[in-house]
């Protein structure tokens, strides 16, 4: 196997074992991730055109364990507490394996009505009843209720004018308004205002410095950074690719420089993609290593919806607002 | 996994690692399942409190146990015992510093704070001591900017009153320790803005001068970083400040920092032979400004920076062209 390649059978392998890890410690210290774990892990998937790798019936089974019947959302796992972010995960997966329908209308319904509950007078989001905000729950928000065809004006137009007062001055967006821009947030802002079809409301010269900031992301050894003097990271190929696709300046980037970036993370023995070259591999770093390349049409993977951060064999099924 | 080097596993350091975590597991696992059943079970009193402060120390990742331990302390409120709000606080600041980029735990101190009985004021003055101290050991923790921001609020509000200039003169302090903080540079242009609409400038004229005299040695502190860079493309567009200037000033503004670009460019191109990226992008702006806002006849300089910025910098060429294409 050469560095130059994406090792590809290995990833699959990878992916594929991460259930068998139960010998590890970290596998029980990472059960608040396992239902964004199993989303992560199965997108990589869809990009390896390997879907059939995970047993869907099992996978959706944990799924509906994870719903919590009290509120309506989902938890990373049974026993846990819903929230914004594994909501959307839940709903993910079961977009993924078409199987929404295992849920019965007055469940997607109690969904809505959680998601719903938690947008804040201001437009934003908490993430649950416990009061945090950030633009990731509003991402989360909407891309669920966008995912299952409930999106309203009355959520919608409040949620935009809080997103849209994350913008900096510098093109970048912060995690509520008044916060330093963040490669991730830009992901999340641009990717929820994609979503609800309100990308015009950023003026040109908006996205002109939208598209400037995102590429200074870009450091001489190909990877791309979060914030101004940091250190690159795998998975900002994503958070800030996924940006510049939806703003239409993908290529303001190197596409050379980060593929050998992102190339030099993966453990090409045991397959698995990590953070820097040299560190430990994990799902995260995974996907979005994968996700960035998948963007920039390397490796033949399949092709995935900078939006929704899903195959878009997946979400040209999803009803696009406005209705 | 964020920052954890890769390891070689032989056969033995495997075995010796699976041993190891053994015990660790099954300890883990019956806590965990402990805790989760007196959550389940909705169990309130003191020994579910500590038994979710054994999981936490574990593993203070784990957010439906925090909820249940506020849920616990809601339940149990009216019978706190003394001193309980300040082991709580010391609870979670030994915690963050453990674990100082986990949000949920600066999300359990900020509801703790906020729950916590006392005066309004010297509570949230007390805690902005906290976050310097946190912001001391690393001056580009994102959650400590963040949380710095929220208590900040909080005082203005218990006390009717503005720390703006304080927290200008606190970005100003961490910029003087290290230019490329743009955690700061982020701070002082938030900050700037509400400034000017409150009258809290005092001489705005003599203000302006020195800003653009400070941001000007910033340049020739660290020409690389792209903080000061792009603090310097919000100073020259920033209407807080430009409306402030005539058009002389803003043209002469323009001018010093043009010349100053330039200058760090030669020194620059006479050291490594090749230009300063930074400078030229600059100079691409000011020249766009001189046209768009001051009227200034086009030259050939810009498409010739552009041209040169092409070369020196060709991982965004496309982004040069596109400007060029303008």
């Amino acid at each position: 196997m050469k560095t130059d390649e994406l090792a590809k059978s290995q990833h699959i392998q990878y992916i594929k074992a991460l259930d068998d890890k139960k010998d590890d410690y970290e596998y029980w210290l990472t059960e608040h991730l396992r239902l964004n774990g199993v989303y992560w892990g199965l997108t990589a998937l869809c990009m390896l055109n390997a879907k059939n790798t995970f047993d869907k019936d099992k996978i959706i089974d944990f799924v509906r364990s994870c719903y919590d019947s009290s509120t309506g959302g989902f938890a990373a796992f049974p026993d846990h507490d819903a929230h914004l972010v594994t909501t959307l995960s839940g709903i993910q997966i079961l977009a993924t394996y078409d199987a929404l329908n295992t849920l019965s209308e007055p469940e997607k319904l109690k969904t809505t009505e959680f998601i719903k509950s938690n947008q804040l007078a201001d437009g934003s989001f908490q993430g649950d009843r416990f009061g945090e905000v950030d633009a990731r729950f509003s991402y989360t928000a909407l891309s669920s209720l966008s995912i299952l065809g409930a999106l309203t004006r009355e959520v919608v137009d409040p949620a935009v004018e809080f997103i849209k007062k994350c913008y900096n001055f510098d093109g970048g967006f912060g995690l509520c308004p008044g916060a330093e821009s963040h490669a991730s947030m830009a992901f999340t802002c641009i990717g929820a205002l994609a979503i609800v079809n309100r990308l015009g409301d950023l003026s040109s010269a908006q996205i002109d410095q939208i598209g400037w900031w995102l590429c200074e992301r870009q450091v001489a050894e190909g990877g791309l950074n979060g914030r101004p003097s940091k250190l690159p990271d795998v998975c900002y190929s994503w958070w800030v690719l996924s940006a510049l696709a939806l703003i239409r300046k993908l290529e303001w980037i190197d596409f050379n420089g980060l593929r050998s970036f992102i190339l030099k993370c993966q453990d090409i023995e045991k397959g698995g993609i990590s953070d820097r070259p040299g560190n430990e591999v994990d799902v995260f770093h995974t996907i979005f290593g994968l996700a960035g390349l998948s963007l920039m049409g390397f490796d033949d993977l399949v092709s995935i919806d900078p939006a929704y951060c899903m195959p878009f064999s997946v979400t040209e099924k999803f009803k696009k607002y406005p209705y | 996994m964020h920052g954890v080097k890769r390891r070689q596993w032989t056969k033995e350091l495997l075995r010796q690692k699976r041993s190891n975590d053994a015990m660790k597991i099954s300890n883990y696992r019956a806590l965990t399942e402990e805790g989760l059943t007196l959550k389940r079970q909705g169990v309130i009193n003191w020994d579910a409190f500590d038994k979710t402060t054994e999981i936490l120390n574990l593993n203070p990742e784990f957010n439906a146990i925090w909820n249940y331990r506020r849920d616990l302390i809601k339940a149990l409120e009216n019978n706190l015992p003394d001193k309980f709000w300040g082991k709580e606080l010391s609870f979670t600041l030994e915690t963050l510093k453990r674990f100082p980029k986990v949000y949920w735990i600066w999300n359990h101190r900020f509801w703790s704070l906020k729950r916590c009985p006392g005066a309004e004021g010297s509570k949230w003055r007390q805690e902005l001591k906290m976050v310097d101290k946190i912001l001391s050991l690393d001056a580009r923790n994102f959650h400590g900017w963040h949380y710095r921001r929220t208590v900040v609020e909080r005082i203005e509000i218990a006390e009717q009153t503005s720390l703006n200039q304080q927290e200008l003169a606190f970005a100003t302090g961490k910029i003087n320790e290290n230019i490329s903080n743009f955690s700061a540079w982020h701070q002082r242009a938030n900050l700037l803005p509400k400034m000017f609409a409150n009258g809290q400038i005092e001489n705005e004229r003599q203000f302006l001068k020195q800003e653009l005299d400070y941001i000007i040695t910033a340049m020739f502190t660290d020409a690389e970083d792209q903080s000061v860079w792009f603090y310097i493309n919000w100073f020259i567009q920033e209407s807080c400040i430009t409306s402030r200037w005539t058009k002389q000033e803003y043209q002469n503004a323009l001018e010093q920092l043009a010349e100053s670009a330039v200058a760090i460019n030669e020194d620059e191109r006479e050291f490594s032979g090749k230009d300063n990226s930074w400078c030229l992008k600059i100079l691409v702006i000011i020249e766009t400004i001189k046209k768009q806002k001051l009227g200034c006849v086009e030259n050939e300089q810009r498409s010739e920076l552009l041209q040169r910025l092409i070369a020196v910098d060709p991982v965004r060429r496309e982004r040069y062209i596109y400007l060029l294409n303008e």
